[in-house]
C-alpha cells in the first residue's frame, strides 16, 4: 500500500467510523469483563441490526442523491398492515409468507412511485413532500383503512418464517439465542447495494445527482427517471422490510413505525453520508449502525440502567456529528 | 469544403418579445481561436446555447463543414463534434477524477454496468490528447480550479471535438494558470480543432486570438481578424462609446494618515504587508487572483485575523476582530462577490440599503421607524439614481449596476472613515459603472479615504492616484500619480 | 402591469390560498355538519384544542425565517416540563392557600422557560459555530433530551400536578375566552409584533435571505441565530407547559407528533425552512384550518382522528404542487453546500 491510498483512506469517514466500533467494542469487552464477545451477545447483537440496518440502506440510496426521505416508516407500516391483513382475511401465508411478501412489496412499490412522481416532476424539497405522504400515508393506513393490530391471528406462515433460525447459541445460564433466517435478508440487501452502487451506472447516477444535478443533467442522465425509480423502488424496498419486521416481531401493529426516521436517519448521517448528497458508503453505514446497536446493547453488560440507552443513542450521534463538522471546518482553514 | 468549420448568418433570437439576439453573423475557421467579447448580458450566452442546441433560433442559417444544419439538438451538436465548456465546468465535486472522465462516454454508449478497466482506459485516453498528467484517484472537488478546467478539457476532447467552447475559462485563475491554460489551448489549436473563447478581458484577447467577434445588445459589433484591432477600436466596439472617465486627482489629502498597515502578516494568504492611507485619497490594490489582495482587505474588515503586524486608525492602535467591530471602527467594506455577500435578494430595495445603519434607524429598544428607512432609501435611490419606482420592491428585480448602488448605499448611509471597495464594477454596465465611479471621486473629495481592490487596471488607473501592486501576498510596486501608465503596472504585476 | 400582477399574486399567494381553503371548509362543514359545527361546544373546543401546538408552531416559525429548523423542540419541551412538574409535585403541599400554589407555579414555570432558553443557546451554538446543518444538530439534540426524559422518568409519566395548574387547561377567562387561547394570543400579538415593529424582525428575514450578506453587513449573525432558537425554544416551552395542563401529566414523549404538525402548518403558511418569508398572519390562517379539519372530523362517528392526517397530508402536497405552479418557479431544494 503506497503512501497517497494510505492517506486516501484516513481521509474517509467509513476509515474512523470502523475505528471507533472496533475501539469501542474493545472497551466494552474490557468493562464488562468479557461481557460481549460472547456467542450469545454477538448473536443478539446481529439480529438486532436487522430491521435497522435494511431501513438505513433504503435510507442511504435516498441521501447520495441528495435527498431526505421521512416516508419510508409510513410507507413500510401502511404496506404490512395491509398485507398482513389481506392475508388474515383471505387465509393465505398458512404455511407460505411468500405472497405476504411479495403484497407488501408491491404496496410500498405503489406508494414509493408516488413519491418519485412527485419528487422527480417538480422539483421540490424532498423532505418537506416526504413529510406530507408520511403524513398522508399515515393517515390512510389508521383512518381510512382502519387497520388493527394483528397479533395472535398472524398468519403461521409469517410467525415460522420469523423463528426460523441459521443456528442456535446458549449463554452460561442455558438461556437460547438464535441466528435469525432474516439476517440473511439483511445481508444480501447489503450486498445488493452496495453493488448497485459501485458497480451500475444507476448506482453512480445517484452519486453524481448527489454531486451537482445540473451537471448530471448536462452528462447525460435522465435525472427525472432516475429519481422515479429511485423513489419506486425504496418503496418496495421499505414494504418488504416492514413485512420482515413483522416476520420477526410475529405481530404486525400499525403505529409501531412511527419516528422510526429520526433514529435512522442520524445513524446513516453518522455512517458518513451527507445530507448535501453524493457522499455515503454501503460499509460506513452498517459500521454506524453497528454502534448504535453494539451501544443499546450493551448497557446492561455495562451495568447501565437501559433508561439510559436512547440517551447514549443520542450522545453518540451528537458527538459523531460534531467531530466531523469540526474536521471540517479544520480542512476549509 | 468550406473555408469556414462553423457559419451562423442573420441568428435571431427573442424571448417574450425581447431580442436577444438581433441578426448575430459568426463563423469560426478550422485550428483558429476566436473571440467572442462583449458585456455582462449583450447575448454571448444566448448564442453559445444555440450552438450547442440547448435554445433553438429563431431566425438564420447555420453551416457545419459546408453542410447547413436544420435543427441543432444537444445530441445533434455532440455528434456533430461540438463541446461546450460552462463556466461551472460541470463536474462531479464528490467523484474521482477518472469518472468523471469517464462517466459521459458511458452514458452516451448506454453501458449500464461499471467497468472501472474501462473507465481507466478511457481516462487515461483523454489525458494523453493533451499530455497531461494526474492522479486518476483524486477525487475532483480536491482539485485546484486550473486542474478542474484541464480535465474538463480532456473530457470534451474524447468526443472527437472539431470545435471547443470555454465560457470564460480564465475567470478564476492566477496568472501562471492562464499561461499553463493558453499553452493547451495553442496544442489544440495546432492540432486543428477550433476554439472559441468567450472573455471581456482585453488583454486575454489580444494574447490568444486569431479572430475575434464583439456582441453589443444583442447585434455583432465587429468582427474580423484580432490584428486588424486597436486596443481602442475594441473598448469602443465593447462599450459602445469612448471611454471619457475623468482622471480622479486628489483635492484635500490629510496630513495624517487615518489607517496605518505595519507588517501585517497571515499566514499562506499575505506577508509583511505596510502601507498609509490619508483622508481624501484613493488607494488602488491590484494584483492577481492569488496574489492575497482580498485576503488583506477581508482583514481589514474583521474576517480573517491577521497572525502578527499591527493596524493604527486615527493614532491609535486597533485590533479589528469582526464586522461589526469594523463598523464602530468607521470601515466599510463593498464585497467581491455581489450575489452571495452584498445582497439579500428576495427582499425589498429600501431593507438591503439599511440594513447596516438600523441602528441609527430605530428607537429605543430596537423599534424600527418604517417611515425614516423609506426617506433614507429613497435618498440614496435620488443620489445614486437608482433605476427603480419603488424602493419596496425586491433587490432581484434590478440590474447588475443598480444592485452594485445598493450595496455601496449600504455603506455610504453609515458615517465612515474609511471605505474598501473590492471589484466595485464587477458585472456592472458602462453607465452605472461612471455614476459608481463619480460618486467615489465626490466622497473622496469630501474626506473619505477609500481603497479600491480591483484586476482591472483601466479602473485602477482612473480612479487612483496611488497603486499598491501585490504579487504571491507581497507588496512589490507602488505608484504614485494620476495618470499610471497602465504598462507600468502589468510589468510589475506578475 | 404585468409585473405587479405577478408580484401581488407571489406575495400573496398563500394567504389566498388558505382563505379559499378556509371558506372551503366552512362550507363543506356546515352543508354536512350544519348544526354541530355551528355550536358553542364545538369552537370552544376548537380554541381549546389549538393553542398548545399553535404556540409551539409561532416559536419553530422564528427558526423557519432564519434559514434553520428545529426538531428538538417537543423534546426538549418534554424534559423541561418534567423538572417543572417534578418541582411542583415536590413543594405543593396540602394545606397550603392558593397564592402560595400560584408562587411554586410560578417559579416553575420560570424553571421550564429557562431550560427552554439553554435549550435554544446550545441549538443555536451547535449550528453557527460549529456549521453543522441544522437538521443534523437538531435531530441529535431531540435525541439526547429525550434520552435524559426516559432516564430520569424511567421511562413513565409524571404526575402530581395541583388542581390549579390543570384547571389552566379549561379554564374560561371572562366567561368566554378560553385561558390556552388567551396565552396564544398574547404570544401572537408579540410575536407579530417582533416582526414587523423592531430590528430584530428585520434582521431575521434578512439573514434568513442571504445569512452572508448579512455578516458583510456586520449584522451579528452568530448572536441572531442563538438568540432566535432562543425565543423559538422557549415559546415552544410555552406551548408544552399547556399541554403538561391538559394532559394533567408529562412524559418523554408526549406529544411527538407536533413536531411534524409543526412544520406541516408553516409550510402550508407559505413559512419555508429555506428561510426569509412568510407572514405571521398566514401562519395563524393554516393553524386554524388544520383545527378545524380536526375538529370537523371529529363530528362524524365513523372516522377517528387519524382521518385529518390523512387530509393533511394530502392539503400539503396539493399547495406545494399549487404553489410550484402558479409561481411558476416554487421553491427547489436549497443547497446548501459546504465551500468546496
Amino acid at each position: 500500500m503506497n503512501k497517497a491510498t494510505l492517506k486516501r483512506m484516513t481521509r474517509r469517514t467509513e476509515f474512523w467510523i470502523f475505528l471507533v466500533l472496533v475501539i469501542m467494542c474493545i472497551g466494552i469487552q474490557a468493562a464488562s469483563g468479557g461481557g460481549l464477545f460472547k456467542s450469545s451477545t454477538v448473536v443478539t447483537i446481529l439480529r438486532s441490526m436487522v430491521v435497522d440496518g435494511m431501513f438505513a440502506m433504503c435510507c442511504l440510496v435516498v441521501m447520495v442523491s441528495g435527498g431526505f426521505d421521512l416516508s419510508f416508516p409510513a410507507v413500510a407500516a401502511l404496506a404490512y398492515s395491509l398485507a398482513t391483513t389481506i392475508c388474515v382475511n383471505m387465509g393465505w401465508c398458512a404455511t407460505n409468507p411468500i405472497a405476504g411478501l411479495l403484497l407488501a412489496t408491491l404496496i410500498g412499490f405503489v406508494l414509493g412511485m408516488l413519491n418519485g412522481w412527485i419528487i422527480a416532476n417538480f422539483k421540490l424539497n424532498t423532505m418537506i413532500v416526504t413529510l406530507g405522504t408520511q403524513t398522508f400515508f399515515t393517515g390512510v393506513s389508521m383512518g381510512l383503512l382502519q387497520m388493527q393490530e394483528i397479533t395472535s391471528t398472524l398468519p403461521l406462515g409469517f410467525r415460522a418464517m420469523g423463528e426460523s433460525y441459521l443456528f442456535e447459541v446458549y449463554n452460561e445460564a442455558g438461556i437460547r439465542s438464535t441466528m435469525s433466517t432474516m439476517f440473511l435478508f439483511f445481508v444480501a440487501l447489503a450486498a445488493v447495494t452496495s453493488f448497485v452502487l459501485n458497480h451500475t451506472m444507476f448506482g453512480r447516477a445517484l452519486y453524481a445527482i448527489g454531486g451537482n444535478e445540473v451537471s448530471a443533467e448536462r452528462a447525460g442522465y435522465n435525472v427525472k427517471r432516475v429519481k422515479f425509480i429511485l423513489y419506486s423502488v425504496v418503496g418496495a424496498v421499505s414494504g418488504f422490510i416492514g413485512m420482515i419486521r413483522v416476520c420477526m416481531e410475529r405481530q404486525s401493529i400499525p403505529k409501531a413505525m412511527v419516528g422510526r426516521e429520526m433514529t435512522i436517519i442520524p445513524a446513516v448521517i453518522l455512517g458518513g453520508a451527507s445530507i448535501f448528497g453524493g457522499e455515503g458508503t454501503v460499509f460506513g453505514t452498517i459500521c454506524a449502525v453497528g454502534i448504535i446497536t453494539v451501544v443499546s446493547n450493551s448497557m446492561l453488560l455495562m451495568g447501565i440502567d437501559t433508561y439510559w440507552q436512547s440517551f447514549f443513542n443520542g450522545l453518540v450521534i451528537l458527538i459523531g456529528i460534531t467531530v466531523s463538522a469540526v474536521q471540517a471546518m479544520r480542512q476549509k482553514r | 469544403m468550406s473555408e469556414y468549420l462553423l457559419q451562423m448568418t442573420g441568428i435571431c433570437k427573442s424571448f417574450a418579445g425581447v431580442h436577444a439576439l438581433d441578426h448575430v453573423n459568426f463563423a469560426i475557421r478550422p485550428g483558429k481561436v476566436m473571440c467572442l467579447a462583449g458585456e455582462n448580458g449583450c447575448g454571448k450566452s444566448t448564442l453559445v446555447k444555440i450552438i450547442s442546441g440547448v435554445y433553438t433560433r429563431d431566425e438564420g442559417e447555420v453551416v457545419f463543414e459546408g453542410n447547413p444544419i436544420s435543427k441543432i439538438t444537444p445530441a445533434e451538436a455532440t455528434r456533430l463534434g461540438i463541446q461546450v465548456i460552462y463556466q461551472d465546468l460541470s463536474i462531479f465535486p464528490n467523484l474521482t477524477v477518472m469518472e468523471n472522465l469517464a462517466i459521459n462516454s458511458e452514458i452516451t454508449e448506454g453501458k449500464k454496468f461499471v467497468n472501472r478497466k474501462r473507465w481507466e482506459a478511457t481516462a487515461k485516453e483523454a489525458l494523453s490528447k493533451i499530455g497531461y498528467e494526474i492522479d486518476l484517484q483524486a477525487k475532483m472537488g480536491e482539485l485546484s480550479v486550473a486542474d478542474k478546467q484541464l480535465v474538463a478539457i480532456c473530457r470534451a476532447l474524447l468526443f472527437n471535438a472539431k470545435l471547443i467552447i470555454m465560457d470564460e475559462p480564465t475567470t478564476a485563475l492566477t496568472k501562471r494558470e492562464v499561461d499553463a491554460l493558453f499553452k493547451t489551448v495553442r496544442q489544440l489549436k495546432d492540432s486543428g480543432i477550433a476554439i472559441m473563447f468567450i472573455s471581456h478581458k482585453t488583454e486575454e484577447i489580444f494574447e490568444i486570438s486569431d479572430d475575434v467577434c464583439i456582441m453589443r445588445n444583442g447585434k455583432n459589433v465587429y468582427a474580423g481578424p484580432t490584428a486588424e484591432l486597436t486596443r481602442q477600436d475594441f473598448t469602443f466596439h465593447m462599450t459602445g462609446r469612448e471611454l471619457t472617465d475623468d482622471h480622479f486627482v486628489p483635492k484635500n489629502i490629510s496630513k495624517e494618515p487615518v489607517l496605518k498597515v505595519e507588517h501585517l502578516c497571515q499566514k499562506n494568504k499575505y506577508q509583511d504587508v505596510s502601507f498609509e492611507l490619508r483622508k481624501g485619497e484613493i488607494l488602488g490594490v491590484t494584483g492577481l487572483l492569488g496574489s492575497g489582495r482580498t485576503e488583506l482587505a477581508l482583514s481589514l474588515f474583521g474576517l480573517g485575523k491577521p497572525d502578527s503586524g499591527t493596524i493604527t486608525l486615527n493614532g491609535q492602535e486597533v485590533k479589528i476582530t469582526s464586522p461589526i467591530q469594523a463598523q464602530k471602527l468607521r470601515i466599510g467594506y463593498v464585497p467581491e462577490d455581489r450575489l452571495t455577500e452584498g445582497l439579500c435578494l428576495q427582499q425589498p430595495i429600501a431593507d438591503n440599503i439599511t440594513l447596516s445603519s438600523l441602528k441609527r434607524l430605530s428607537k429605543a429598544m430596537g423599534f424600527l421607524r418604517h417611515q425614516d428607512i423609506l426617506d433614507d432609501a429613497n435618498i440614496w435611490k435620488e443620489k445614486f439614481s437608482i433605476a427603480t419606482d419603488d424602493v419596496r420592491r425586491f433587490a432581484s428585480t434590478l440590474s447588475g449596476g443598480n444592485q452594485q448602488k445598493i450595496v455601496l448605499s449600504k455603506w455610504l448611509s453609515n458615517d465612515l472613515d474609511v471605505l474598501i471597495l473590492n471589484g466595485p464594477t464587477v458585472g456592472v454596465d458602462v453607465g452605472a459603472k461612471q455614476d459608481i465611479h463619480h460618486l467615489i471621486h465626490e466622497l473622496a473629495n469630501e474626506g473619505l479615504a477609500v481603497i479600491i481592490i480591483s484586476d482591472d487596471l483601466s479602473e485602477v488607473v482612473v480612479n487612483c492616484s496611488r497603486v499598491i501592486v501585490m504579487r504571491d501576498g507581497s507588496i512589490v510596486g507602488e505608484l504614485t500619480g494620476s495618470d499610471i501608465p497602465e504598462e507600468d503596472i502589468i510589468e510589475i504585476i506578475r | 402591469m404585468l409585473t405587479k400582477v405577478k408580484e401581488f399574486s407571489q406575495k400573496n399567494l398563500y394567504t389566498s390560498m388558505l382563505l379559499a381553503l378556509l371558506v372551503l371548509l366552512l362550507l363543506f362543514f356546515s352543508i354536512t355538519k350544519g348544526g354541530t359545527l355551528w355550536s358553542l361546544g364545538t369552537w370552544n373546543g376548537i380554541f381549546m384544542q389549538f393553542p398548545e401546538y399553535g404556540v409551539m408552531t409561532i416559536g419553530v416559525m422564528f427558526c423557519f425565517i432564519s434559514g434553520n429548523i428545529d426538531m428538538s423542540f417537543v423534546a426538549l419541551g418534554n424534559f423541561a416540563c418534567i423538572l417543572g412538574v417534578q418541582y411542583m409535585a415536590a413543594n405543593v403541599t396540602e394545606g397550603m392557600g392558593n397564592g402560595q400554589i400560584i408562587g411554586v407555579m410560578l417559579v416553575a414555570v420560570l424553571i421550564v422557560m429557562v431550560i427552554g432558553a439553554i435549550g435554544g443557546v446550545i441549538n443555536g451554538l451547535l449550528i453557527s459555530l460549529l456549521n453543522i446543518p441544522p437538521v443534523m444538530a437538531t435531530i441529535a439534540m431531540q435525541l439526547v433530551w429525550t434520552g435524559v426524559s426516559v432516564a430520569i422518568t424511567e421511562g413513565k409519566a409524571v404526575s402530581g400536578l395541583p388542581s390549579l395548574y390543570t384547571d389552566i387547561g379549561h379554564k374560561m377567562v371572562f366567561g368566554f375566552l378560553p385561558f390556552p387561547f388567551l396565552i396564544f394570543l398574547i404570544i401572537f400579538v408579540i410575536s407579530a409584533f417582533l416582526l414587523k415593529y423592531t430590528t430584530y424582525g428585520e434582521k431575521l428575514y434578512m439573514i434568513g435571505t442571504n445569512i452572508k450578506a448579512a455578516k458583510f453587513s456586520a449584522i451579528n449573525t452568530t448572536g441572531m441565530t442563538v438568540a432566535t432558537f432562543v425565543l423559538c425554544d422557549v415559546i415552544c416551552c410555552i406551548g408544552s407547559l399547556l399541554m403538561v395542563s391538559t394532559m394533567a401529566s408529562t412524559k418523554a414523549d408526549y406529544g411527538t407528533s407536533y413536531v411534524m404538525r409543526c412544520i406541516l402548518i408553516l409550510v402550508l403558511a407559505g413559512v419555508l425552512p429555506d428561510g426569509g418569508m412568510g407572514k405571521i398572519s398566514n401562519v395563524f390562517l393554516a393553524i386554524i384550518s388544520i383545527q378545524i379539519i380536526a375538529s370537523g372530523v371529529n363530528m362524524f362517528p365513523s372516522m377517528n382522528t387519524y382521518y385529518a392526517s390523512l387530509i393533511w397530508g394530502g392539503l400539503l402536497i396539493i399547495v406545494l404542487i399549487l404553489s410550484t405552479k402558479l409561481t411558476g418557479n416554487g421553491f427547489f431544494v436549497k443547497k446548501r453546500k459546504k465551500s468546496s
